[in-house]
């Protein structure tokens, strides 16, 4: 893949040379990042909808939590500190898991138990980066928090690769299954539907995404792409495939602007908070429709 | 022409938490018959349903007796669910019906035709693309009774598909039940309204953690005693509900 990578990196640079491009494609880590944008922004986008159809955004923000956590153990574990997949990955598999196996055999709500989850996993990653910072420069923490374009490298656009792959080859046959679970677990069941499996295959899939995502969004932000660019196409659409198919755009775009735009206009921006800000923006944006065009007024219930 | 399965309950219980919700239920549902099961809120028909479906892990023996296409309708109580969601009645049909076409890409044809002989059926042609969430109670209730009817059932299993029903509603589903019937799929239904089911109805069971009376309705719904029982039984859980 390495050799697929320098190709396209060289004609876009060379087309930044030539006038062709924007300057900010004369470097190769950007050129990375847009890599990665390009493939985070339809997926998440996509199983956006998913997580707010289902009402999972905290269980996805709980995850992002807990992939700091994952991080800071890597680095204690002795695992590089610009790519440490297996403990967050470990981790946060493990995390999504056993909140999921707890979330049917306790009493208690399915947001209270995220919520203690996600302090429990949020109290041990803040301990532990305690000790961490005396290890590494403080700058890489900010980037595995809240995102950065420079830290990209050919393993952090293989594994997004992959995992947008698997993501697009098991969400999309089983879209349906997944909401309908959902919507009415008996009405699923008696249609064939494995309720409780997917239900893990859907943790899994958020958290496998979110991991991924790490270094361009930041461990902070990651929900907030899979909620905001869902959370925007439902203030003017009323269909679902209007749904799925504003909230790709709109995470995309958000991805390409958020890596583009600060080099662009040389803002010292992390790019998951230039992403979450431009995606924010479309949320106000179709908001204001919402609310001034009596149209989609009338899509209220 | 169907041939609706037979089913037989043969001293089934659920206890759940350490709470017997049923106990000693028996009866039969005859191939192809119209049963009611009623009782009193809080008595155990749904979770008796449940057990049907395989949903509940019970004691005791649910035979059901196939005898053509193993295929079960079900239509739910309602439906849980954000109601500003983008989901249009066509989303949702596509959710149900169709296994890997995903939604946000439409209906495949084979089951655009389906879907709509069904929603005609209940009477909704003309709402295919309104959201879910816009639809009244009643309205939903038939979306769901429409998507029970893809494919065509065997058994047809209802859990008061009536609470939230409007008379219109109402008229079309009892008229689908009743064509459904003559062509010979078992229904099992929950019901509340007790004039429906001594209109409608076959056989009839009273549920309430155990049976309290089973058969025609014509028998065990004479005059107004039934009605003063199933009072009595509603009272009684009511008293125990308050103790």
């Amino acid at each position: 893949m390495t050799a697929i990578y320098d190709w396209i990196r060289e004609t876009l640079m060379n087309l930044a040379f030539a006038g062709t491009l924007p300057l900010a494609f004369q470097y190769g880590f950007v050129i990375n990042a847009l890599l990665c944008a390009l493939l985070i922004g339809p997926v998440l986008g996509a199983v956006g909808t998913m997580v707010v159809t289902k009402r999972m955004a905290f269980f996805s923000q709980a995850v992002g939590n807990a992939a700091m956590t994952g991080v800071a153990i890597g680095v204690l574990l002795g695992e590089s500190y610009t790519e440490p997949y297996i403990s967050t990955f470990s981790f946060c598999i493990l995390f999504g898991l056993v909140l999921n196996y707890t979330k049917g055999r306790t009493a208690l709500s399915a947001d209270t138990l995220i919520g203690v989850f996600l302090s429990i996993s949020l109290a041990v990653g803040a301990s532990l980066l305690l000790f961490v910072s005396a290890r590494v420069n403080t700058h890489i923490l900010e980037a595995v928090l809240f995102g950065s374009v420079l830290t990209v490298s050919d393993t952090d656009i293989n594994v997004l690769l992959v995992v947008t792959v698997a993501t697009l080859l098991i969400g999309v046959p089983l879209f349906n299954r997944l909401l309908l679970a959902s919507l009415n677990p008996s009405l699923a069941d008696v249609r064939g539907v494995p309720v409780r499996a997917l239900e893990y295959v859907f943790v899994l899939m958020i958290t496998v995404l979110t991991v991924a995502c790490l270094k361009i969004v930041g461990a902070v932000l990651v929900e907030a792409l899979l909620l905001i660019p869902a959370a925007a196409a439902r203030n003017v659409i009323r269909s679902m495939k209007g749904f799925v198919f504003l909230s790709i755009t709109i995470s995309t775009l958000s991805c390409i602007g958020g890596v583009l735009l600060p080099m662009q206009f040389d803002v010292p921006l992390p790019s998951g908070g230039a992403i979450i800000m431009i995606a924010a923006g479309f949320f106000v944006v179709t908001l204001l429709i919402r609310v001034t065009i009596s149209r989609f007024r009338e899509a209220q219930p | 022409m169907t041939d609706g399965p037979g089913i037989r309950f043969e001293s089934v219980g659920l206890e759940l938490g350490g709470t017997e919700i049923l106990t000693g239920i028996e009866f039969e549902v005859g191939p192809g018959e119209i049963h009611c099961l009623i009782g009193p809120n809080g008595g155990g028909k749904t979770s008796l349903v449940r057990c049907l479906l395989g949903q509940m892990p019970h004691t005791g023996t649910i035979a059901v007796d196939w005898r053509d296409r193993r295929v079960t309708g079900y239509v739910p109580q309602f439906l849980d669910f954000d109601k500003s969601l983008p989901v249009s009645v066509d989303d949702f049909m596509a959710m149900v019906c169709q296994k890997r076409r995903p939604a946000f890409v439409g209906l495949s044809k084979r089951n655009r035709d389906l879907t709509d002989a069904a929603l005609a059926r209940v009477g909704l042609n003309g709402k295919r693309e309104s959201r879910l969430g816009s639809l009244s109670g009643g309205e939903r209730q038939r979306v769901l009774f429409a998507q029970a009817l893809i494919p065509e059932p065997a058994l047809l299993v209802l859990d008061e598909p009536m609470s939230s029903m409007d008379e219109v509603g109402a008229e079309y589903f009892e008229r689908i039940i009743r064509e459904l019937a003559a062509d010979g799929v078992t229904i099992l239904w929950v019901a509340h309204d007790l004039r429906q089911v001594e209109a409608m109805a076959d056989t009839a069971t009273c549920v309430n953690r155990t049976i309290l009376f089973s058969g025609p309705p014509a028998e065990v719904l004479v005059g107004h005693e039934a009605e003063v029982l199933f009072a009595r039984v509603g009272e009684t859980v009511a008293q125990d509900v308050a103790s």
